[in-house]
């Protein structure tokens, strides 16, 4: 009998502390915001050897996890220390709700302005400005840090936010070879045709459809139409409406900004629904490619890796994205002529960021909750990220495997296939593919295309000179002939296609709850809309669709929203001109 | 004096059974309705919620601010109506399935029917989309048929069109659904009793008459339960489904009370919004709950909760 009653007790404690276990993180958080030492050691002592873990909370990371492989030898070489990756990205958004609630985001953050600066306004972020000038290769950086953070509100000299990707040519020269985005080409069929010359978007039309009747299908024989959109992307990267449509409204020197398009003049603001801006125009433009039977019509519906697979199959015709000629520039295409190149229009005149001088936006920090071995730590480790060294193994990768170093110091790559093809990298430089171990921080502090000063080159291979003799190849030459120029950029350049706007880094206004909801509804609207318009039947039937959705839009906050996201990027704008 | 110590015992020793229970209704069921508190200010992470932030009832009467928002919300209603009224007017469908199931009387093919039918519960929502594209495609297997049969010229877009759709919704619950619907039936029905049918088939009582007056009087109070059931969750279809189904032309008509909610929340920020919408959502569930449960009181004699 007694046993029984000992048996049912314990049974039921048992129980109660399973139920409670579920509470188990809500304690370890609690331990976190009291004393800080307690969870730092917790964690610490994850590392079976001692080593120190550093979390990072990283919003530009594709990768979740422990970094593996060779970046991780080397950080681990150097500083003993391992890099605990935490991308919303990979987990969802609702991770940074969850972590900022909790009080500790990250040891190291990686966040855009905004993001930033909230979390800066909530003590989540430390001020590093009393050891910033210790650390000499930060320290170079110290204009464009200062810059930053001088936009945060309300700051008075405090450094929270170091820039990533900062550049040290200056903010308003462009050194970049492409542009991120123009109209891309088959060189072959554009060849076959007779290197027609086009007026304008109609003319691209013809081109392609002439391109398309040429050659229906594919080797495989599957059909091939000029361009495959998808709308996976639609309203990312604080612009609405649909990313493809987006993309190309620099095209006509004309950049969305939120809701609002920033004219050519750069310095005007126009409504996203304006029938004479661009958005329309490149709207319209689909529309027409649709009747002229040159649009996959799968496009509405297909995610964004069916779309890859179409390009990498040679289904496409037109590309828009610098990056994406990847899927199908291959070096063997390169040689026998069949690549996409930029082939301009001659009405259009294309917008560009300049070179990143103060960075691409986004910023590392270091969380409030790290204690000062770790403090130190960090500081260490980013210093060292935005050294030659660093860099270097960042741009460049590893010497010996995807470099090798000659006589005059310049170098010249080698295994060029490594990251496409996951190369095996050999036990001494850390093991795995290379892919695999390849810095899943997937951010730097400094842009790869800043002078190396160790040998007078860029840090990323091409603009290399012993790289660009080996990728010098006969379609490049006939383009080159038939452009007179170098290269797109110094085309562009030459003949006046180029709005270059000045890079600032400003620290912009974060959303109200009311404004959020705006954007959200106002995006759905525009982007539902846009896709029935490029399947519209006729033009009639285009704009009917056009002012029933400028309807919907202005229901749903619209004028509000543009004329606080007018406000938001004139500041940024106001920094743009002053530069001018 | 004594007796009454060890009922006392007793007592706290059977509460101490249910305690883990209770625990657990209260942390999981009960304790999230605290932050109901999310729908009267204006909340965005990482700001605390403080007093400056409180609006009172501004995201309910939000809903209702302005045509256009009428509009939409009327039409959110109307596709969960429309989509919950479909499945509803054709809940007898598993039930019918169970029956013409029961009655084939080779058992290795009915076993294998059963399976097959059963089978497509457990495939999630995404792979079933991924099936849907691979199939319904410009260049899927449908649309190869029907261009080699030389059907149409063009392509037909199957997923790209709003026609019919949440008919086309109702195809796709029930292929994936009906035959898992069907096992509580099949349940039911197994636990009929063997001399009933026989005593009526010495009546004189052919297959379809045992149906009709054996089979399906047995398990239609199973049915009204769950139909009861089922009416309480009108205003939850799930979102999964609509959710991988939902592309830019077909929205208007797809996007369900569930949907909505996702997409203002977890697009971007709408928090609040979306936990005003789900407070009315539930106060409507419990009283739709409540309505039923006193008609079955009233018809059967009997609630259910």
């Amino acid at each position: 009998m007694k046993l029984k009653k000992l048996t049912s007790v314990l049974l039921a404690s048992a129980m109660l502390l399973t139920s409670l276990a579920g509470c188990g993180s809500k304690a370890a958080d609690v331990a976190t915001t009291d004393g800080g030492n307690t969870a730092t050691q917790t964690t610490e002592a994850a590392a079976s050897d001692g080593t120190m873990v550093i979390e990072i909370y990283d919003e530009a990371a594709n990768y979740q996890g422990i970094q593996e492989g060779w970046f991780a030898k080397v950080v681990k070489d150097r500083f003993d220390i391992e890099l605990n990756i935490i991308a919303p990205q990979v987990a969802g958004e609702a991770i940074y709700q969850t972590r900022t609630s909790t009080g500790n985001l990250g040891d190291i953050v990686l966040l855009d302005s905004v993001h930033l600066a909230d979390c800066v306004k909530n003590g989540l972020v430390k001020d590093i400005s009393g050891d910033l000038a210790n650390y000499s290769n930060l320290a170079a950086y110290t204009e464009q840090i200062s810059y930053y953070n001088s936009g945060l509100e309300g700051n008075n000299g405090e450094i929270y936010g170091i820039p990533t990707e900062m550049m040290n040519t200056s903010p308003t020269s462009y050194s970049q070879d492409v542009i991120y985005s123009s109209p891309l080409l088959r060189w072959d069929l554009y060849k076959e045709l007779g290197c027609p010359e086009m007026k304008d978007l109609n003319d691209l039309i013809d081109v392609l459809a002439q391109m398309q009747a040429a050659h229906p299908t594919n080797e495989a024989g599957d059909p091939v139409y000029a361009m495959s959109l998808w709308p996976d992307w639609d309203g990312n990267d604080n612009m609405i409406g649909i990313a493809n449509v987006v993309q190309l409204t620099t095209w006509y020197g004309e950049k969305i900004k939120g809701s609002a398009i920033l004219n050519s003049d750069g310095a005007t603001f126009s409504k996203i629904t304006d029938k004479d801006k661009s958005y329309y125009k490149i709207l319209q433009f689909l529309n027409h490619a649709y009747k002229a039977g040159i649009v996959d019509p799968d496009s509405g519906t297909q995610d964004w890796n069916a779309a890859c697979a179409k390009m990498s199959a040679g289904q496409v015709n037109l590309m828009w994205y610098s990056w994406q000629v990847g899927f199908w520039n291959s070096q063997d295409r390169l040689d026998d002529g069949t690549a996409f190149i930029y082939i301009p229009v001659a009405d259009q005149n294309y917008y560009t960021e300049a070179d990143a001088y103060f960075g691409s936006g986004r910023a590392f920090g270091i969380g409030s909750g790290v204690d000062e071995a770790k403090y130190k730590k960090i500081l260490e480790f980013l210093d060292w990220y935005a050294s030659p060294e660093g860099c270097t193994f960042q741009h460049a990768g590893i010497e010996g495997f995807n470099y090798e170093v000659n006589a005059d110091g310049t170098y010249t790559a080698i295994n060029t296939n490594a990251l496409m093809d996951n190369l095996p990298v050999p036990e001494e430089y850390g093991g795995a593919g290379y892919s695999d171990g390849n810095n899943a921080i997937n951010q730097w502090i400094v842009g790869s295309s800043s002078i190396n000063p160790v040998n007078g080159e860029s840090y990323a291979k091409d603009y290399w000179s012993s790289w660009k003799e080996s990728t010098l190849t006969e379609m490049k030459k006939e383009w080159q002939s038939q452009f007179g120029a170098d290269e797109p950029a110094e085309y562009m350049k030459k003949n006046n296609k180029l709005v270059i706007s000045p890079n600032v880094a400003v620290s912009l206004a974060s959303d109200t709850p009311d404004m959020e909801l705006a954007r959200t509804e106002c995006n759905k609207a525009l982007c539902d809309n846009s896709w029935k318009m490029i399947f519209a039947k006729d033009d009639a039937e285009f704009d009917a669709m056009w002012d029933a959705m400028v309807e919907t839009m202005n229901g749903v906050g619209y004028e509000e929203l543009y004329a606080f996201d007018c406000e938001k990027y004139q500041v940024e704008v106001d920094a743009k001109n002053s530069y001018k | 004096m004594k007796k009454m110590n060890r009922k006392k015992k007793r007592g706290l020793r059977e509460f101490l059974y249910v305690l883990p229970f209770i625990i657990m209704v209260a942390l999981f069921c009960y304790y999230p309705l605290y932050g109901w508190r999310y729908a009267f200010y204006d909340y965005k992470p990482p700001y605390p919620l403080s007093s400056d932030s409180f609006v009172g009832t501004k995201w309910f009467s939000y809903m209702v601010s302005n045509p256009i928002r009428r509009k939409q919300i009327l039409q959110v209603l109307l596709n969960t109506f429309g989509i919950s009224g479909l499945n509803m007017i054709f809940s007898w469908f598993p039930m019918m399935f169970a029956i013409f199931l029961n009655e084939i009387k080779c058992k290795p093919y009915q076993k294998f029917v059963q399976t097959v039918t059963t089978i497509p519960n457990f495939i999630s929502w995404v792979l079933v989309y991924s099936i849907a594209y691979c199939v319904f495609n410009s260049t899927g297997v449908v649309n190869t048929v029907l261009q080699n049969l030389g059907l149409t010229d063009t392509p037909v877009m199957f997923l790209q069109s709003s026609d019919h759709i949440w008919f086309k919704m109702w195809l796709w619950n029930t292929w994936k659904n009906a035959g898992w619907a069907a096992i509580m039936y099949i349940a039911a029905i197994t636990g009929i009793d063997e001399e009933l049918i026989d005593a009526a088939k010495v009546d004189g009582a052919n297959r379809w008459k045992t149906i009709l007056h054996i089979t399906i009087p047995t398990i239609l109070p199973t049915f009204f339960v769950l139909q009861f059931l089922n009416m309480a969750n009108f205003l939850s279809n799930g979102m999964e489904q609509f959710f991988v189904f939902e592309n830019s032309f077909n929205t208007d008509t797809i996007q369900v009370l569930d949907l909505y909610v996702y997409n203002l929340a977890m697009k971007s920020g709408g928090y609040s919004l979306s936990v005003a919408i789900g407070i009315l959502k539930s106060l409507v569930s419990v009283v739709l709950l409540c309505i039923m449960n006193t008609i079955s009181k009233l018809t059967r004699g009997e609630g259910f909760i």
